[in-house]
């Protein structure tokens, strides 16, 4: 018999209370009833768990905003992607944030409804089993799955306590039955097993999906994540709410939450696979960051975050996000600097990076879409060749200048965004490190090169609580998959022919995986006879064995 | 030996040797499947042919794991860093685990044969994906990857076995079902029918358990001849062989595992230089499917009873699960230390979810009594393909955070 052919009785009987509704209220009363009943039911579930998974692949396959903004945007805008007019009906159902939607929130509602409905009577029928349940008392033993017979010496009631004794140690439930005028039953020791850890497995792991839910909502409201850029050698930047380039809070984390340390990049290293013929040839080899950390009132301390160790902050993590190089950049406009900053230009899929320079002090505005390549050393033709190499070898800035309005505070611009739309460009201009150029009466050098590193700085207190429901998870899983079920029976009869001798039966039953029980069942009744010197039973018995009475039948 | 020619030696021992070891046990242990009706001497072939399969199978797992071990001294790090070495371990977790629990915990080396087959597949695909050895990223570079990363190699590795235990269930049930229709509809009534329906699954046993078909016609086959009762009761077992070949219609065979594969394999198409060398990817990974399903349907009649396959697969299924619930898990405590958030709906971390939901699917799909046997084995098949193409697609088409398809 295998596990998906067992009858529906191996679960605790599930117990419905009737509903007697009266009045005008009857029908809604009956209709949430009936919903309540239809998402009781496990194939509701499993629909439910299909429609989850069909809006992960709407996610998998649609760019989604939160993950890929740049790339919704330029769906949205049909540079890519299939089109404006479905980008509208994309955006219409929130597939560009599948997991921020209304759809997505009702399934996963109606799960834990369906979840809910499910568990109740589940629960009660688990409670009542694991209270009043006793091991059922035998009084045929025709039809179990495994059963064998063998001899000892030993007296009966001798056998069945050496056999209490064993089933105890190994943690099954016992039950001794000693027969009596009243019940014609045969002396026995019943054993069941698996009971708590199986049926009690799969709650823990479905509720553990409630543990999971209250520790994320919880983090939606207490968690912090701010992002920073941070140049070599800058002052670095203090944790407060307004110095984070972006910064996403939950509800109720305030101001007064954030710590107030500093955070200064006194060096970053980075470094690659330079050699082109080399296995793994461009991939980086380090990427680490010496910090220097100054508590709101305490000493500075230094301090190391690599890729995979982040700092610790009394809860408060720092991982490093990304980096870059900062090309520091002076504008003189008549004599008069109106610029003169590190830049923090991204990495682009072209290989180079790319930033902006916004200079509002001069008149008309300076703005320069800039374009720093790592590594352009000079051609055989005296011009630079742009490789990919991200290492600063040969670093070239090429910049676009352009005079006008540049709309700071009119839209919404990041610090490496250029909005062109009031600007008229001036015209291109290249240089080394060191150099500077005039370009229509503005001067622009490049006297130093840094980099920069972005730090991801998070709080998030939910993470025991996620944990704490991980490790029910899967304790509930293992519970559920691989405890099983099974009921044993010891019957000893006195054999009239040759006593002194006892006849001993053992016979099993499992609820689950059949065919693991052969073996323990054999390593069972091996023990027993281990422990009562028994001798396996003569081929030809003289007394009738149990089994040759009819069909079995597990009473109570 | 240096670095170079240590990368030779493991891409030696992948291919040809492991494909070839793989495959050459897989033909031998089919061919034995099909002496285990017929006269002594057969089945005396087929026993040294289970002999030989196995020592081709130990030789085939011996010298893919020296490719491993070979591979990890040629680049300094444990080989799980890219997709070929992803792929390679799977189906190195596949075969051994697979024939592990059928030689020795299930007592079914019958079916070793398929699941070498299923190796061999995974091996195969596994050249379409071929890196030289090389260095690993430094965030990649950590104790929680390795974890993280074998569990859930792990995990598909036994899902695929999982998988092929599913199909051949499948396509046993199916033949199955159409003898006993054929029977039924020439018994002309439900009632006889019936009876023929008894009847077949006595051929099914006889022909599934070499123990028993062995007991049954031994002693008379000691001399290889058969009276004339044997040879009448081993033509209406051919008989019922070929029906239940002819009970699995070729041609939609073909046609659904070619639709079926194309479902994942279509990556393949978006991931070549050229649309023609995409297109002869696509097209090999499809043909070389079609082939195997092909090569399953011949021997449907040896295979064991179908309520064996369905609690394999269902066994292997809940094995996998616990694997890739704690691979996942692992997953995002390493992302939470190395990025600073645990879970970001990134492809793959999309994939791992929609796979687990898949396989969750399967699992309750089998706890409910209305949806077991073939609609539970189709979950099964369906999940599977759900993980391979999230693999595929979190890996070619999207890069996202963990993508390492470019390295
Ligand atoms: C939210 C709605 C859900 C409902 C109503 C539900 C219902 C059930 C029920 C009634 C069972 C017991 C089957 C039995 O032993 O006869 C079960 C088992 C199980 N459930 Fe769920 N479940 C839900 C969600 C989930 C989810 C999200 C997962 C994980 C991905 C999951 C994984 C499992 C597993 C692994 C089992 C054990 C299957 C077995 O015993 O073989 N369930 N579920």
């Amino acid at each position: 018999m295998t596990e998906s052919s067992l009858p529906p009785q191996q679960n605790p009987p599930v117990r419905r209370r009737r509903a007697a509704p009266s009045g005008p209220v009857a029908f809604v009363w009956e209709s949430v009833l009936m919903g309540w009943r239809w998402l009781a039911r496990m194939r509701t579930a499993l629909y439910l768990l299909a429609a989850l998974a069909i809006l992960s692949i709407v996610a998998t396959a649609v760019p989604q905003e939160p993950n890929v903004p740049s790339t919704v945007a330029s769906w949205r805008e049909g540079e890519a992607g299939p089109g404006v007019g479905v980008s509208r009906v994309l955006d219409a159902v929130g597939a560009y944030d599948v997991y921020g939607s209304a759809i997505f929130l009702a399934v996963l509602l109606a799960l834990y409804i369906s979840l809910t409905a499910c568990l109740i009577p589940r629960i009660k029928a688990w409670i009542r089993l694991v209270r009043r349940s006793q091991p059922p008392v035998v009084r045929h033993l025709g039809a179990q799955d495994e059963r064998t017979v063998f001899v000892t010496d030993r007296s009966p009631a001798e056998v069945r306590a050496s056999a209490a004794e064993l089933l105890s140690r190994r943690r099954w439930r016992v039950r001794r039955h000693d027969a009596h005028a009243d019940d014609p039953r045969p002396d026995q020791v019943a054993a069941e097993t698996g009971l708590w850890a199986r049926e009690g497995g799969s709650l823990v792991f479905h509720l553990s999906f409630y543990v999971l839910l209250a520790a994320i909502v919880l983090g939606q409201l207490l968690t912090f994540e701010g992002q920073r850029g941070v140049v070599e050698g800058d002052p670095g930047f203090r944790d407060t709410a307004v110095s984070y380039w972006s910064y996403s809070p939950g509800r109720w984390f305030g101001e007064g939450d954030h710590q107030g340390w500093r955070l200064e990049l006194e060096r970053f290293h980075v470094d690659w696979v330079r050699d082109p013929l080399a296995p793994g040839a461009g991939q980086p080899t380090v990427f680490r960051s010496d910090v220097r950390v100054t508590p709101q009132d305490g000493e500075p301390f230094d301090a190391v975050i690599d890729s995979n160790r982040p700092l610790n902050l009394d809860g408060t993590r720092i991982t490093q996000l990304d980096w870059g190089y900062a090309p520091r950049v002076v504008v003189e406009v008549d004599g008069e600097v109106v610029h003169d900053t590190f830049l923090t230009p991204v990495l682009t899929d072209g290989g180079f990076f790319r930033g902006a320079v916004k200079a509002p002090a001069a008149d008309p505005d300076v703005g320069m879409d800039v374009f720093f390549y790592a590594f352009a050393p000079d051609g055989e033709d005296g011009r630079p060749v742009p490789t990919g190499a991200p290492w600063a070898d040969a670093p070239l800035l090429v910049f676009q200048l352009f005079r006008g309005d540049l709309r700071l505070g009119a839209t919404q611009q990041t610090i490496n965004e250029l909005d062109v739309e009031e600007l008229t460009s001036q015209g291109f201009g290249a240089l080394r490190l060191g150099q500077s150029l005039e370009l229509e009466g503005v001067t622009v050098s490049f006297p130093e090169l840094r980099r920069w590193v972005g730090f991801q700085v998070s709080s998030r207190p939910q993470l025991p609580y996620l944990l704490a429901g991980s490790v029910l998870l899967i304790v509930g899983l293992l519970g559920s998959l691989y405890a099983s079920r099974r009921r044993l029976w010891v019957v000893t009869m006195e054999e009239a022919a040759a006593a002194p001798r006892t006849l001993v039966t053992v016979a099993g039953r499992a609820f689950q995986r059949p065919e693991a029980f052969e073996e323990e069942f054999a390593d069972l009744v091996a023990e027993l006879m281990a422990a009562t010197d028994g001798a396996p039973a003569d081929p030809h018995p003289t007394t009738e064995l149990p089994t040759a009475l009819p069909a079995a039948e597990t009473t109570r | 030996m240096g670095s170079d020619q240590l990368a030779e030696l493991s891409r030696l021992l992948y291919f040809p040797t492991t494909l070839m070891l793989y495959l050459g046990a897989s033909i031998v242990y089919l061919y034995a499947l099909t002496t285990t009706v017929g006269r002594t001497d057969q089945r005396e072939r087929g026993r040294l042919a289970r002999r030989l399969g196995g020592i081709l199978a130990v030789l085939g797992i011996t010298a893919h794991v020296a490719h491993e071990i070979v591979r990890g001294l040629a680049q300094d790090r444990l080989p799980l860093g890219n997709m070929f070495e992803v792929t390679s371990l799977m189906a190195l977790v596949g075969v051994s685990v697979g024939l592990i629990h059928l030689q020795f915990v299930r007592r079914r080396p019958e079916l070793n044969g398929f699941v070498l087959l299923g190796g061999a597949l995974v091996l195969g695909m596994g050249m379409l994906m071929y890196a030289e050895p090389g260095p690993l990223m430094p965030i990649l570079d950590t104790w929680w990857r390795t974890f993280h990363v074998s569990l859930l190699v792990g995990g598909m590795g036994v899902f695929a076995a999982a998988f092929v235990f599913n199909a051949l269930y499948l396509l046993r049930d199916t033949g199955e079902l159409a003898v006993a229709a054929e029977r039924s509809r020439a018994g002309g009534g439900s009632t006889v029918g019936a009876a023929y329906v008894g009847d077949v699954s006595d051929g099914a046993a006889t022909a599934a358990d070499p123990e028993t078909a062995g007991t049954s016609s031994g002693p008379a086959g000691e001399d290889d001849e058969l009276d004339p009762d044997e040879e009448r009761d081993r033509a209406e077992l051919l008989a019922y062989h070929r029906a239940l070949r002819r009970g699995v219609p070729p041609v939609k065979l073909a046609l659904g595992t070619f639709l079926g594969t194309s479902l994942v394999s279509w990556v393949w198409l978006t991931t070549a230089d050229t649309w023609s060398a995409g297109l002869g990817r696509f097209l090999a990974v499809n043909l070389t499917m079609v082939a195997a399903a092909l090569v399953a349907r011949w021997f449907v009649p040896f295979l064991p009873a179908t309520a064996t396959m369905d609690g394999l697969a269902h066994r292997t299924t809940a094995f996998a699960f616990v694997l890739w619930t704690i691979g996942t898990i692992a997953g995002a405590m390493w992302a939470e230390v190395s990025w600073g958030r645990f879970w970001g709906w990134d492809p793959k971390e999309t994939g791992a979810f929609l796979t687990w939901i898949a396989y969750a699917g399967y699992l309750h799909a089998r706890a409910t009594r209305g949806v077991k046997g073939r609609g539970a084995a189709w979950i099964g098949v369906a999940a599977f393909i759900v993980l391979m193409g999230t693999y595929l697609i979190a890996n070619y088409v999207i890069v996202g955070l963990h993508s390492y398809a470019d390295l």
